[in-house]
Parts: structure tokens; sequence; C-alpha cells
């Protein structure tokens, strides 16, 4: 073997990976090192940065996401293995507009809890009220177009139930 | 490499065994078909967040707000001021393709969670420091849209400045997107490929099984799955929904016109009545205008090389008046393009012996905040649409729109648009 690839067969012993891999993870790192150098050198507060960061991904991996698998096992149960249903469960209807009514509210929770109503109503002139109502207004349109699809879809099932119940058996005369 | 006390073999219970995450849904597949979608929608929000930071023009004078440019700023160029709306659509895009983005990302989070309680959590260097760059990754994203957020709304809990925090944490998530998509690519490509692209989309509900272990074997399938709730395209669907719902929250106050109701939640999405109604940048209260400064003793300061005028308000008005439709674009996203009249910027330059190439530094009334002064550069100066505004719409300025004048051009920034002038300084433009 020539030196250069037995110097990367070490490499990938060691290391765990082609040298390439780690070239790129090196460069990578050091561009975010570049960055960070700049960042704190125009004064910015390294301890909240780094508490905002770690928060964010604490907060969504650790407490976000688990809220929702909780939720969901409140409501409806724990998941159960089995064969693939041939209509969504009803829980469907309750998760869908759940989940985009909750994205809406995570999204604008500070116009819709009036979060920074004072730099809000410096910026703007206006104020954070209404957006409230709008974000129920708009949760309870996403929560009755969930329900008509619901009874659209079980509706339009029972019709194809009777009708191939007709078929097998003609009614008597 | 083993660290002491971990088996590989026997995995903590809860979310460190397989047998823990049940969806049916997840797998290769589903996780490549939504970074396909991120991919294309964090590069454009990205390379759109680095043209903002060029609209500032941050070489000029004030206009990098304290931030020191450095190496971070090759890319520096001079904004144009063709077409008009140009800085509205990359920051439009911005903000609006961000929004969209925000539940695509939070899918793609939750197809890979998995992965983050994965055993043995080192197996090897390479894959501590693949982790490391996952933490940049995950970090970075998730303060990147937070802040962005959070700016939008013009709430700013987390007490440090949101221009440079925005401006290097996108660096540091780029740095860790860029090697995670050349790391990943080959993965994404081949679990597409495996499944017939999009494929699975056709799948109806009764039809969805978890994702087949060959040929492209994951961690992510799940070893006892439940059965499934939904098919993969009302997942995806689903997705779809929550990112249009969004998008239209940041493009309507972005297009405006009767457009701009349909951003119901977002700050700017309504409108005021009559000529002054439109949307405000910055209150004069805020600004903390006194009546006393605006009134008839106020005067515009014009100065070049020694030489200075001061021009009230009816002088103003007693110069060729020009009036053009042109929009502010604010960096968070929302434009509205109003009619402009007022006196050519190049017009007043010429007036205190100003000629050939130059900059312009503008100061405000308003000392309050971050953009008091702010600088605009030649080819603003030299573009006939570029207007020392005393009107819109026909009727004056509110004050607070900046009576007794305001700054407007092409391709400005909002903040460039400076309101409640004080002083207008032409300077040589710097050969670069």
């Amino acid at each position: 073997m020539s030196a250069a690839r037995s110097a990367a067969a070490a490499i990938r012993r060691r290391y765990g990976a082609g040298p390439l891999h780690l070239l790129a993870l090196l460069a990578s790192f050091a561009l975010a090192g570049a960055a960070v150098v700049r960042w704190f050198d125009s004064g910015s507060d390294v301890i909240k940065v780094l508490a905002w960061f770690a928060g964010a991904i604490i907060a969504h991996d650790l407490v976000l996401l688990p809220l929702y698998s909780l939720i969901e096992r409140i409501a409806f149960g724990a998941p159960m293995p089995g064969p693939a249903p041939e209509r969504a469960p009803a829980r469907v209807y309750v998760r869908v507009p759940a989940l985009l009514s909750g994205l809406l509210l995570i999204v604008f929770l500070p116009d819709i809890a009036q979060l920074g109503s004072t730099t809000f109503h410096a910026a703007s002139g206006l104020h954070q009220n209404g957006y409230l109502v709008r974000w129920l207004a708009a949760s309870g349109t996403l929560f009755a177009l969930s329900g008509l699809a619901y009874v659209l879809t079980r509706r339009g099932a029972g019709r194809q139930r009777t009708r191939a119940s007709r078929r097998q058996s003609p009614p008597e005369r | 490499m083993r660290l002491p006390g971990t088996d590989r073999d026997r995995p903590p219970p809860g979310p460190f065994r397989r047998a823990f995450w049940r969806s049916p849904l997840r797998g290769p597949w589903l996780t490549s078909v939504l970074g396909l979608v991120l991919l294309v929608a964090i590069v454009l929000v990205a390379v759109t967040g680095l043209l903002s930071n060029d609209a500032y023009n941050p070489r000029l004078g004030d206009n990098s707000v304290g931030r020191h440019l450095g190496v971070l700023d090759f890319y520096l160029f001079p904004w144009p001021t063709h077409p008009a709306w140009l800085y509205a659509a990359t920051q439009g895009t911005h903000v609006g393709l961000g929004l969209a983005t925000v539940p695509i990302l939070l899918a793609k989070l939750w197809s890979v969670i998995p992965r983050l309680f994965e055993w043995p959590p080192l197996r090897s260097p390479a894959h501590a420091l693949e982790r490391a760059s996952l933490a940049l990754l995950v970090g970075g994203a998730l303060f990147e849209f937070i802040t962005g957020i959070l700016d939008i709304q013009l709430w700013y809990p987390f007490g440090f400045f949101f221009t440079d925090a925005h401006y290097y944490g996108a660096w540091v998530f780029m740095a860790a997107f860029t090697v995670h998509v050349a790391l990943k690519f080959g993965t994404m490509r081949r679990s597409l490929v495996a499944r017939r692209g999009l494929a699975p989309l056709r799948e109806s509900l009764a039809a969805t099984r978890p994702e087949p272990p060959v040929p492209v074997a994951s961690d992510l399938i799940p070893v006892s799955p439940a059965a499934p709730s939904m098919s993969r395209r009302a997942l995806l669907g689903t997705v779809g929904a929550g990112s249009l719902l969004l998008l239209v929250q940041g493009a309507s106050q972005a297009i405006g016109g009767p457009l701009r109701e349909l951003a119901f939640l977002a700050p700017r999405g309504r409108s005021g009545s009559g000529p002054n109604g439109f949307q405000i940048t910055r209150t004069a209260a805020a600004a903390r205008i006194a009546a006393g400064d605006v009134d008839s003793s106020w005067t515009v300061t014009l100065e070049h090389a020694h030489r200075t005028i001061d021009l009230t308000r009816e002088q103003l008005l007693r110069m060729p008046q020009h009036t053009y439709e042109l929009p502010i674009s604010c960096v968070e996203g929302w434009s509205t393009t109003q009619r402009w009249t007022g006196v050519r910027v190049r017009e007043l330059a010429a007036l205190v012996g100003g000629t050939g190439p130059l900059t312009l530094d503008n100061q405000s009334l308003d000392q309050n905040g971050p953009f008091g002064s702010a600088s605009l550069a030649s080819n603003q100066i030299a573009d006939e649409r570029t207007l020392l505004a005393l009107k819109v719409n026909g009727a004056d300025l509110s004050l607070d729109h900046g009576y007794p004048a305001r700054v407007i051009g092409p391709g400005l920034p909002g903040v460039h648009c400076t309101k409640w002038i004080s002083a207008m300084t032409f300077r040589p433009a710097e050969n670069r």
C-alpha cells in the first residue's frame, strides 16, 4: 500500500471514518469558531447567547416533543400494534387541527399573548390586542373543517357499506 | 472506543431502546423527503439573509450598527437600485419562506429524534465529532428561527443584540448545515431512489407499512411499530398545510395591497385609513420627537466640503417636486408601496456643490435608537427616484411617518429611509 493509502487506513481505524470526514468536520468547526469569535468581539453577552442556544435544544427535544407524545397518549391511549386500518381513526381528525393550531400558537405567541407590547407599540403605533381572538377564530375554523371532513368520510363510507349490502341481498318485494 | 459503563447491547430503558419509538412512519425515506425540502428552503433563506446584510451597505458610515465587519463579510457588493422592490422581494422571501420552513424543520426533528438517544452514545471519535456538529446544527437552526420569529413580532426577551446574534448565529448554523448536507447527501439520495422517489405518496392509509430495511437499513425504522393512524402523504400534507398557513402570513405582509389582511396573525397585517394610514416602522413617540422640533422653525442642514445651506420646509416645497411610487421594505419582512412626493436628493447635492460620485450621511432628529443616522451610496444618490419626501399620497407626511421630511428611495431597507431629517452631509465617494 502507498504511504497515503496506509495513512488513510490508519485514520479510518483510529478515528472511525475516512480523512475527508475529519477534514469536513474540522473545516465546519473552524468556520463556526470564526463566527463565534467575531460575535463575542462585538460585545454580545456570551452567557445569554449560550443559554438561549442550549435552552432551545433542551426545550424542543426534551420538553416539546415529549409533551406532544404525552398529550397524544393521555388523549387517545397508547399506540397499539396491528394492521393498517381502512379509514383514519377519529383521533386523526383531532390531531391535525390541533397540530396546526398549536403551530400558529407557538410561532405567533408574542402577538397572541401580547408579549413585548411596549416595543410593538413603539414600532408600529398599533396594539397587540385582537391577535388572541384571531387565533381562536382560526383554530375554530380548522377544527370545524376537520370535523366536516370526518363527517363526510364517515357518511361516504356508510353509503358504500349500505350499497354493498344491498347488492348482496336485494330487498324483498 | 467505549465509555465505561456502556454496554453496546444493553441500552438503558426508555428512549434509548429502539422498541420505545412506535411510529410506523419513521424511516430514511421520510427523513430524506423532509431533508430535501429543507435543503432547498434553507439555502434560499440563508442566501436572502446574507443579501439583507448586503442591502444595508454596512461598509458605509454607521450602517453596520456597531458591528465590526470582517472576513465573513467577503460577499458584500453595492446594493442596486433596480428594481425598486428588490429589498422587498429578498426580505419578503427571507421572512415568508423562513416562517414556512418552521413546520418542515419540526417534522424533520421529530423524524430523527430517536437518534438523540442512540446507543452507545459515542461509538468513535468520528461519531463524537458528528454529534457535536449536530448539536451546532439543531441548536443553530432553533436559535436562528427563534430569534428571527421573535424579532418580527418585536419582542426581545433574550437581552443580547439581535442583529449581531442573528448574523453570526447564521454562520454557525450554515457551517454545521453545510457539513451535514455533505455527509448525508448520499444517504438522502439512496433512500429516495430505493423507494422510487415520491412513490410512497401514492400509498393510502390501508397500504401504509413501516419502511423496509432493504436496501437502506436504518435505526430510524421502528422495531415494534404501532398501527399507522395516518398515511405518509397525510403526514406530509399536514406539514404542507402548516407551511402554507405560515407562508401566507409572511408573504401577505410583504406583497400588501388586497392581500395584506390575509396576514391575520402578523404584526403588519392591518392597514389604517387615509393617505398616512399605511404601516409604521417607528413611531414619533418612540423617537421622542418633540413638537417644537418639527414646527415652522425646522430646517434641514445640507453640507458638502465645508459649504452649508439650511432649508426650511417652504423652501423645499418651492423646489421642483417629483412623485414616485416606492416601497418601504422593512427587515421584518413586510413592505408597503406608496406614492411619495419630494425633492430629488441629487438636486440637493448640487445645491451644495456636490458633483461626481458621492456618499450621503443622513441625520435624524431621532437620536434615541440605532438608526438615528444612515448612509446612502453613490448609486442610490444618483438615482432620480431617491427623494427627500415631503408628502405621501398627496398629503403632508404625518408625524409618525417622518414629518417634516424623510428620505425614500428604490431598494433601500426601511430604516435607511431616514425620518425627521435634520442634516444631510455629502462626501466624495471613496474608491474601493
